[in-house]
């Protein structure tokens, strides 16, 4: 196929190739950061820390899951790297209500923003679980693939997120 | 009206389009990135930036696993926050306590702030403006973690690193918030805490290390070299000029200093000194076994010893790293004939490959017993020369997981492989397997002619995720049985610091696998690595059923004794089930005792039992054996004889070999047999006359057991003291061409000390 061919040429260091590789993937690679950070400056550096480790480890990709269930993988370890050395900076300004979006936002993505960091503290994983089975559309054994867990967990994973999504919408019910 | 539900919006979350900028500068970055990666250049340009904290941070990233998660941080995390708390609530006690013995005499600033007393901080932060003398406390502040890790990196003098103690025994999460709030009305109203003062000695200038910024870092690295004084600078600008990938691995060439990148995820810990490190401890774990019993020839029972030759060393490395810590290792990390084998001795070596060994035996008084007799067993394999070497396959099986992310394990790991593949020919193969959280193929077998690709596989190693060693394993079998070498040596290296917690974890069910394999013709080896949650009872499981050595790596010196020197040795058998056996004289010893060998010994059956599985012996390996006897008529017998069995007398015993003290037999199969071959050697009373040589090999490995025996608790070596194996083993160096025997003074020097 023409993407195994490209990704070989790439790990070979052919940087045309790797040009290509990266034209026809940003927008996934975008995508995915901006689901998961909700945040289009955040996305951009996400995006770009993933680019950047794509092009050290591609080499290391085996042909053994799809190139996109990998770069899966990357993104989202790119993304906690990301995040967690973001708390590391910004150490005393969190409290201050570091701004989660953009601002310029419909009602629909603020619930979703506000739900996705629920998720993230409801469990590890538990976000990028939704976002690669409800968002990216995975099935369950392919989100396990990227996250490195069992079919199971990840269905697991998604019976707690629906039993939780129950309870919230109980909880705003009563409360409205 | 019903909400839809979150499932479905979802769905429909539509990501806003990339910015066409962001992009282009995201592309031009990774193909930078790409090229620079490829070409191995370090000292290319940088790759294009949006900022230059940004392409510090992708940098600092790019080391980082594809596949470690958040999680990966935490155990290693809670666990020295945890110990770490401990110490420093221990440390806040004391401090505490000598803080308001001062200030009882001043009631109204005790009374002030009494309940936040007992948490003061041994080393409290001060602001800029308090007078400077106590700067090395404030750069223990600045430099902890948080400061150093700061991308920003401007104002990050971090003038560091004299001798922080205590300040390192503080958690370092916990410093922070203990100091802020508290060490102000402290700095203010009293003089500095004696626990402080100490804490904060004068500043030197020769442990000074500057961190600087990134803007400038060139001028500043030249100038700061200019000066001549002895400073060592890293510049970020010099990260990607060394073979390191970030500042930590920099950091760690500094002489003194001690740096680790956590978990990989670019942030630092700095140490001190090496010698502050924390270090686990309890948790490493040894086979329990008895000290070898005394033995009467005169009871029919006991006159025949028989075990297996062993050839391992790792005991004598265990020890030498707990006696540098000054602590005394358990006694049952201390096998005698591993210490005793650690060493090379001159017995006179085989000449040919069919009859791979050759038995010398000497009789010596024993130093610790009088009137009591040492009788060495040397056995020296055949010294396969260079090129008749058969053509190895090897596999190595490294760990990677989180717990092998100290100064000892990984790193070490690197550096000895890079060692070994020096000593290997330009035809063998090496194949790389990591196991952590999921195990993986690094390296499809390479030819060792391509070292760069070999070094560079190493190099992207970083530690992360749990340990699934059988995993691994299996895996590292599957590219063993697939580039197998017929004619060749196929072995599988397995580098851990012990831990196989996933997977097959049963040491029986590992065993029998490992055992399977070797019917195939792979063997394995195994080095340990680290300490403080070692294995050895499982390594040495792993490797005797293996047929392999198992070696504690320590220091990059015993990497290269292992690897560079004896590789020959480690990775080419040249006998297999090696089994000694020696029948003592009833007429001649009245009572005999084995030194070390207690995880080896046979049944007396065994040695004619060619199913029997024991030690192998690798080209050029000496095997030494050390008994104790009590020849009939000495006054120093341990066990009186008894009243009722009248010893048999000389006439008796077949021959009426009144000159022999014992009968020596040694079976073994060559590498490619199943029947084995056995040679014999009678042990003659006078077999004491020997070469200039071989009689201060008899010392040194005299000394050798004697320290053993001591470290085991001295239940049979009367009044002999450290100080006396000292003595002895300094008497016998001989010309100890790199160091290891008056190591081994140093360390019997230790031992006085050790706790």
């Amino acid at each position: 196929m023409d993407e195994r061919d490209l990704i070989s040429r790439a790990q070979a260091g052919d940087a045309t190739a790797f040009g290509e590789l990266l034209d026809s993937y940003y927008d996934t690679i975008f995508r995915f950061a901006w689901r998961w950070s909700r945040h289009r400056a955040n996305a951009e550096d996400i995006a770009q820390l993933a680019c950047l480790k794509l092009a050290g480890s591609i080499a290391q990709y085996r042909f053994q899951a799809a190139f996109a269930t990998w770069l899966y993988r990357l993104v989202i370890s790119c993304a906690q790297d990301w995040k967690r050395s973001q708390q590391r900076h910004d150490h005393d300004e969190l409290h201050e209500g570091a701004s989660l979006t953009d601002g310029s936002q419909s009602e629909d993505q603020i619930y979703l923003a506000q739900v996705l960091l629920e998720l993230e503290e409801l469990g590890e994983g538990m976000k990028e679980t939704a976002l690669l089975v409800h968002a990216e559309g995975l099935s369950h054994a392919e989100a396990g693939t990227v996250l490195g867990v069992s079919e199971s967990t990840i269905s697991w994973r998604i019976h707690t997120i629906r039993r939780h999504m129950g309870k919230r919408e109980a909880r705003i019910g009563e409360s409205a | 009206m019903k909400p839809r539900s979150f499932e479905e919006m979802l769905k429909q979350d539509a990501a806003p389009p990339a910015d066409p900028a962001a992009r282009r500068a995201a592309r031009q970055a990774a193909l930078a990135e790409f090229t620079r990666s490829n070409a191995q250049a370090a000292n290319e340009a940088l790759p294009p930036r949006r900022s230059a904290i940004q392409a510090l941070l992708g940098m600092l990233r790019l080391s980082r696993e594809s596949n470690s998660r958040g999680s990966d941080f935490m155990p290693w995390y809670s666990r020295r926050m945890l110990l770490g708390g401990a110490a420093s609530v221990c440390l806040a006690v004391v401090g505490g306590m000598l803080v308001w013995k001062t200030q009882q005499l001043q009631p109204e600033v005790a009374r002030l702030e009494p309940a936040a007393l007992p948490v003061a901080p041994p080393v409290p932060e001060q602001r800029a403006d308090v007078p400077a003398n106590e700067p090395m406390a404030q750069a223990g502040v600045q430099a902890n973690e948080q400061a150093a890790a700061d991308a920003k990196l401007k104002d990050a003098e971090a003038q560091e690193l004299a001798k922080r103690r205590q300040a390192e025994g503080e958690s370092r999460i916990e410093q922070k918030p203990l100091t802020t709030g508290i060490a102000q009305p402290m700095a203010g109203a009293a003089p500095p805490a004696p626990a402080a003062a100490s804490a904060a000695p004068a500043p030197n200038e020769q442990d000074e290390l500057t961190v600087s910024g990134y803007r400038g870092s060139l001028q500043a690295s030249v100038e700061a070299r200019k000066e001549n004084t002895p400073v060592t600078t890293i510049t970020s600008e010099e990260i990607g000029k060394f073979p390191d990938k970030n500042v930590a691995e920099s950091l760690q060439r500094v002489p003194g200093v001690a740096a680790q990148s956590a978990a990989g995820n670019g942030s630092f810990r700095f140490k001190g000194d090496a010698k502050d490190q924390y270090q686990e401890v309890g948790r490493d774990r040894f086979e329990h076994f008895e000290l070898n019993s005394i033995k009467q020839p005169a009871i029919e029972s006991e006159r025949v010893s028989t075990f297996s030759a062993d050839v391992d060393t790792s005991s004598y490395s265990f020890v030498r790293k707990q006696l540098d810590q000054g602590v005394l290792p358990q006694k049952d990390a201390v096998r005698a004939e591993e210490m005793i084998n650690y060493f090379d001795y001159s017995w006179p070596a085989a000449e040919s490959r069919e009859q791979p060994f050759r038995s010398t035996v000497v009789v010596s008084d024993s130093p610790w017993g009088k009137g009591r007799k040492l009788i060495h067993i040397g056995i020296k394999g055949y010294e396969l020369p260079e090129r008749q070497r058969p053509n190895a396959n090897l596999v190595l099986l490294l760990d990677v997981s989180g717990s092998m992310d100290e100064p000892d394990k990984l790193p070490l790991v690197k550096q000895s492989m890079k060692l070994l593949l020096g000593s290997l020919k330009p035809t063998d193969t090496v194949a790389i397997v990591v196991y952590a959280g999921a195990a993986g193929m690094v390296l499809p077998p390479t030819p060792v002619g391509e070292k760069e690709k070999i070094i560079e596989a190493l190099d992207r190693l970083e530690p992360g995720g749990s340990t699934a060693g059988a995993e691994g394993i299996e895996l590292a079998y599957q590219l063993a049985e697939k580039s197998f070498k017929k004619e060749g040596v196929n072995r599988i290296l397995l580098c851990t610091d012990g831990d196989f917690n996933v997977g097959i974890d049963s040491t029986n069910e590992l065993k029998g696998y490992v055992e399977r394999k070797r019917a195939k013709g792979i063997f394995l080896s195994v080095l340990g690595f680290g300490q403080g949650n070692y294995r050895d009872e499982l390594a040495q499981a792993l490797a005797q059923n293996g047929n392999g050595v198992a070696a504690y790596i320590d220091t990059l010196n015993e990497a290269r004794k292992v690897l560079v020197q004896e590789a020959g040795s480690s990775l080419f058998t040249i006998a297999k089930d090696v089994k000694l056996q020696v029948e003592f004289n009833p007429a001649t010893v009245a009572e005999y005792r084995l030194v070390g060998y207690e995880t080896r010994a046979l049944k007396r059956e065994d040695f004619n039992n060619d199913a029997v599985d024991a030690g192998d012996v690798g080209s050029g390996h000496a095997v030494t054996a050390i008994y104790e006897i009590t020849p009939v008529g000495s006054a120093s017998r341990m066990v009186d004889a008894s009243r009722y069995v009248k010893p048999e007398s000389a006439a008796s015993t077949s021959g009426g070999t009144s000159n022999e003290y014992g009968f020596l037999k040694i079976r073994y199969k060559l590498p490619t047999q199943s029947k084995s071959q056995l040679i014999e050697t009678p042990i003659n009373v006078d077999s004491g006359k020997v070469g200039e040589g071989i009689k201060r090999d008899v010392e040194f490995s005299t000394a050798v057991a004697g320290f053993a025996q001591l470290l085991r608790g001295g239940q049979f070596t009367g009044s002999l003291t450290y100080e006396d194996v000292a003595k002895q083993a300094q008497a016998a160096l001989g010309d100890d061409p790199f160091g290891y025997r008056s190591e081994f003074v140093q360390l019997a020097r230790k031992a006085q000390s050790a706790r």
